[in-house]
């Protein structure tokens, strides 16, 4: 049996009031002196027994009086009849769980997980529910399944929330596609989230929920949050050794709905606290907190910026990593050496990449008679400037050089015999050397395309304005790439990989004699990043953020690869790539050919936000208009339920037995009271 | 006789502090209603001749009645045939009991005071004797004016006492009774009624007039409560709770049977039975006693 009004059950209490004020009155009645008892003691037992019977029939019927009238005011309706209508008319239901990381805050994936359990409860048999676990995808689907028992064991094991991003559009699209293929007309979208507003802007007003389809929001989050949050740090990737101390930049950010002022942030450099400084918003919304701190020796550094004094921690940690390098030993063999520097063919060279105070590189300057393999083999880099005059062995020396892992970078000029080139480094070479561009009169070439992703020039954004006068006209091999073009349409710039090393070939000199490219200011971050894409390996992203997906093998010849996540578990990778998907920051620790590197892993500050927005808001910017009447499954079940109470007018009954029964109680209480 | 009535009405009796007056008003009330009464000639001169019995004195012979009819013939002389009358008031607990007007104790005393007054008017002799589980009171019968107020100031006194226990002071008056006299009972019977009547009997056996006033209250006869109340015994102190309108009738049954049990007892063995309902004016008592008085002596 239901009740319409069910509020007016609370009445039945008042049906202790004929039973308390029985016990009140048998503690207490008035006493009579009389002459005698002794007629009175001799009543029948029976009599007595009679009476007392009478008693409690009277305090029964006057409590059942009372129950019933109760029950006539809470309207009931016989349970079989709308079961049998519900049973008509089941539903089919999507019940949607946030899980982003703002869900972890105070109690709130507590709070989510009762109302889901709540609306499994109000789910009657052949009611079929489907159950999504979101953040920024579907972390968990559970497709439709009738037996409630099952989706609520589902529920109860949804530990917590993780620290993914809010992303309520695509989870709401998975829904309303699941519906499309639900059994039931009667079709409902239940959302349980906190709500925030960062994720509103993402909505596309043009797309709505299934015509017909309900939808429920339900708000588990709190009005009132605290958080500190980092929104942004700034700290170098990759350094050289004895690099000078750097600044690590950490912005701070008051981000819940109540104003948090003060906390304290921390440096901590390989599990070793560096720095804490305490925060003091004062009256700004967020505060930058500098730290300064050296990475002189190679190695790679895992660094933490942790926050603390607010009350949500799972943003409170940023990692990050930084590598230093040793510096670049650089050979150059200058074909064109001579005292005066405005004669020297090394001269504009080793002002670029030995010139700075803390310079990466170190610079040995050789003339070609003083190449020999064992000078050659200390160096990470060798550089031809304008050498026309190596000998056989010494060619011999660089090509073994270079097959094996070195780096040459040759720039030729005016000194170099393109058919003795041709045959000593025809195996190295990205090119062959054809014959000296020379324009006539004022004429000259310049810089007319480039490769702009090449790691040497995707640094370089400066316009290409040097003027070349004389250059050799390059016949690049089939195996090199033609990273830089004149604009006559000549190969400027190539590159070829030769066994484990790398050859560059510049079509022209490093001097000033056939260019003023020493002159320009894009000069030194040329000749720096060369050298530095020769020697080093490219610079690979170490930091990501929750959710994204990444391969952690950065070295192809590496071998076997093995990795753990942030929590220490290992990371099974079902594809050779090795790449995965970390859904918590931390770092994650890879081993690869031996050497051990770390991923960092960070949470998203939009998650950190805790502003929030309206249900209304987001039920009118995906309910379809033509979803009409929206009523909710209670509504639906309270009108049905009307509806079927009319004919039954089960209250009129009971109270038409309410007033028999009041009869007999007078009947009998006059017979037994005044 | 209506006007008379109104003056014997208990309720308004009660409201009469004087004792002497209240048994007066009683009386002369009551005599004023019986001018043609056949009563009116017994008198304490009354004579009367007995054939002589061996034993009698013989100074009792009437010598001149003996010379004109040559009989002996004892004469009776008139101390004789006046009456010892002995009033034995019940002032137990159960007798103070009383549903609004007077309580029985104050019912028996006025019925007492009149029976007392009644008597000495008629020049016979009266004692009293007070008891409730033991004789409280003894006042020897006697005839002249002073004792009939020594009567009434102990009966002014009267309290109402303990348990009820008729049978003593009975049997003590029986064994100290030496004529025969009248003995009035004046008491609610709540109490082994069968030794009672018992004893009523023994006192009827030795030639003596008894007469039983069973007094009850208005209350005690109707049983008229409805509410559930907790009722004490005012002797035992016992309580007994209950719904009186629901055991009303089974009340009336028990109680009717005892007072039943109390008339035929007395009746089939001699003793008069007269059972007063406090509400109801004391005329009857008076008329009761005053036939009795009138057939026996």
């Amino acid at each position: 049996m239901v009740f319409l009004t069910p509020l007016f059950l609370i009445g039945l209490l008042a049906a202790a009031i004929p039973i308390a004020i029985h016990l009140i009155r048998r503690e207490k009645p008035p006493k009579v002196m009389f002459s005698t008892i002794r007629f009175l003691k001799k009543t029948s037992k029976k009599l007595v027994l009679f009476q007392h019977l009478q008693q409690i029939l009277l305090l029964l019927l006057r409590s059942l009086v009372i129950v019933l009238l109760v029950l006539a005011f809470a309207r009931p309706l016989i349970d079989r009849s709308i079961a049998r209508l519900l049973d008509v008319d089941p539903q089919s239901a999507v019940v949607l769980i946030d899980l982003s990381m703002s869900m972890q805050y105070g109690e709130t994936f507590e709070r989510a997980k009762t109302e889901a359990l709540d609306i499994i409860g109000s789910m009657t048999s052949g009611d079929e529910v489907a159950l999504i676990g979101f953040s920024d995808g579907a972390q968990l689907v559970s497709d439709f399944n009738s037996d409630l028992d099952s989706v609520r064991s589902t529920i109860n094991e949804i530990s917590a929330a993780g620290f993914g991003r809010t992303r309520y559009l695509p989870n709401l699209r998975l829904a309303d596609q699941m519906l499309e293929e639900s059994r039931f007309e009667n079709r409902a979208v239940y959302l349980i989230s906190d709500f925030q507003a960062a994720d509103i802007e993402a909505f596309d007003e043009t797309w709505k929920l299934a015509p017909g389809v309900a939808f429920t929001g339900i708000d588990v989050g709190l009005e009132e949050s605290t958080n500190l949050a980092i929104t942004d740090v700034r700290s170098p990737e990759r350094l050289l050794e004895n690099a000078s101390e750097q600044e690590i930049l950490v912005r701070v950010r008051s981000t819940g709905t109540v104003y948090l002022q003060e906390g304290d942030v921390s440096l901590i450099v390989n599990g070793e606290v560096i720095d804490r400084k305490s925060v003091d918003l004062g009256d700004r919304s967020e505060e930058v907190v500098t730290f300064s701190t050296a990475f002189e020796t190679e190695g790679s550094y895992y660094g933490e910026i942790r926050i603390g004094g607010d009350a949500f921690e799972a943003d409170n940690s940023y990692y990050f990593t930084v590598d230093v390098l040793p510096k670049i030993s650089v050979l150059t063999i200058n074909g064109e050496a001579s005292e005066n520097w405005y004669d020297d063919e090394g001269h504009w060279f080793g002002l670029a990449v030995g010139g700075a105070e803390r310079s990466p590189f170190e610079l040995v300057n050789l003339t070609p008679g003083e190449l020999n393999e064992a000078v050659l083999r200390q160096s990470d880099v060798l550089v031809l400037l304008n050498v026309g005059n190596l000998t056989d062995d010494q060619t011999e020396i660089i090509v073994d050089y270079v097959i094996e892992g070195g780096a040459l970078l040759v720039a030729p000029g005016d000194r170099v015999d393109p058919v003795s080139f041709n045959n000593q480094f025809e195996s190295v070479a990205p090119a062959l050397l054809e014959a000296q561009g020379l324009p006539n009169g004022n004429d000259y070439l310049v810089i007319a395309d480039y490769d702009r992703r090449h790691p040497i020039l995707r640094p370089i954004e400066s316009d290409w304005s040097a003027r070349f006068q004389g250059h050799w006209r390059l016949s690049p091999t089939q195996d090199s790439e033609v990273l830089m073009q004149f604009d006559n349409t000549e190969p400027a710039l190539v590159e070829r990989q030769v066994g484990d090393g790398s050859v560059i070939l510049f079509a022209s000199a490093m001097d000033l004699e056939w260019n003023n490219l020493p002159l320009q200011s894009l000069f030194l971050p040329f000749v720096h990043e060369t050298l530095r894409h020769l020697v080093q390996p490219e610079l690979k992203q170490k930091a990501y953020s929750v959710g994204d997906s990444f391969s952690v093998n950065l070295d192809e010849n590496a071998g076997s690869v093995s990795a753990r996540a942030p929590n220490g578990d290992e990371i099974i990778f079902t594809n050779t790539d090795f790449i995965t998907q970390v859904s918590e920051p931390g770092f994650v620790t890879v081993e690869a050919g031996g050497a051990e590197m770390r991923f960092a892993i960070n949470t998203l500050p939009e998650e950190s936000n805790f502003a929030r927005m309206p249900v209304e808001n987001l039920f009118d910017s995906i309910i379809n208009p033509d979803t009409n009447p929206i009523k909710s499954r209670e509504v639906q079940n309270e009108q049905l339920a009307e509806e079927l109470e009319q004919p039954q007018r089960l209250w009129w009954w009971i109270l038409s037995l309410v007033m028999a029964l009041v009869l007999v109680e007078a009947l009998i209480a006059n017979r037994t009271y005044r | 006789m209506s006007e008379s009535l109104n003056f014997l009405d208990p309720s308004v009796l009660a409201g009469l502090d004087n004792l002497e007056l209240r048994a007066r008003v009683v009386v002369e009330g009551f005599l004023s209603g019986l001018h043609k009464s056949p009563n009116r000639g017994f008198s304490v001169e009354f004579n009367d001749y007995r054939h002589y019995q061996r034993g009698d004195d013989m100074r009792h012979v009437d010598w001149k009645l003996y010379a004109r009819s040559d009989k002996f013939y004892i004469k009776q002389y008139e101390d004789e045939t006046n009456v010892r009358c002995v009033i034995l008031l019940d002032t137990s607990a159960s007798m103070a009991y009383s549903s609004g007007g007077a309580s029985k104790l104050d019912y028996g005393v006025t019925l007492a005071s009149a029976l007392s007054y009644f008597v000495m008017r008629q020049r016979d002799a009266v004692g009293l004797i007070t008891f409730d589980d033991e004789i409280r009171d003894y006042i020897p019968a006697k005839c002249r004016q002073p004792h009939l107020m020594h009567i009434l100031r102990t009966l002014s006194k009267l309290k109402s006492g303990k348990k009820t226990n008729a049978v003593k002071p009975l049997t003590d008056l029986a064994a100290s009774l030496n004529k025969k006299s009248f003995v009035i009972l004046i008491s609610d019977m709540l109490d082994d009624e069968e030794r009672v009547i018992r004893t009523l009997q023994n006192l009827r056996g030795m030639g003596n007039e008894v007469i039983t006033f069973q007094i009850m209250d208005d209350a005690e006869l109707k049983f008229p409560f409805n509410e559930a109340s907790e009722f004490i015994d005012m002797e035992e102190g016992e309580s007994y709770i209950t719904s009186p309108a629901s055991i009303r009738k089974a009340y009336l049954e028990n109680l009717n049977e005892f007072l039943s049990y109390c008339r035929k007892k007395c009746q089939s063995s001699g003793v008069d039975y007269c059972l007063l309902n406090t509400a109801m004016p004391l005329d009857e008592a008076l008329s009761s006693y005053m036939a009795k008085r009138s057939k026996s002596f």
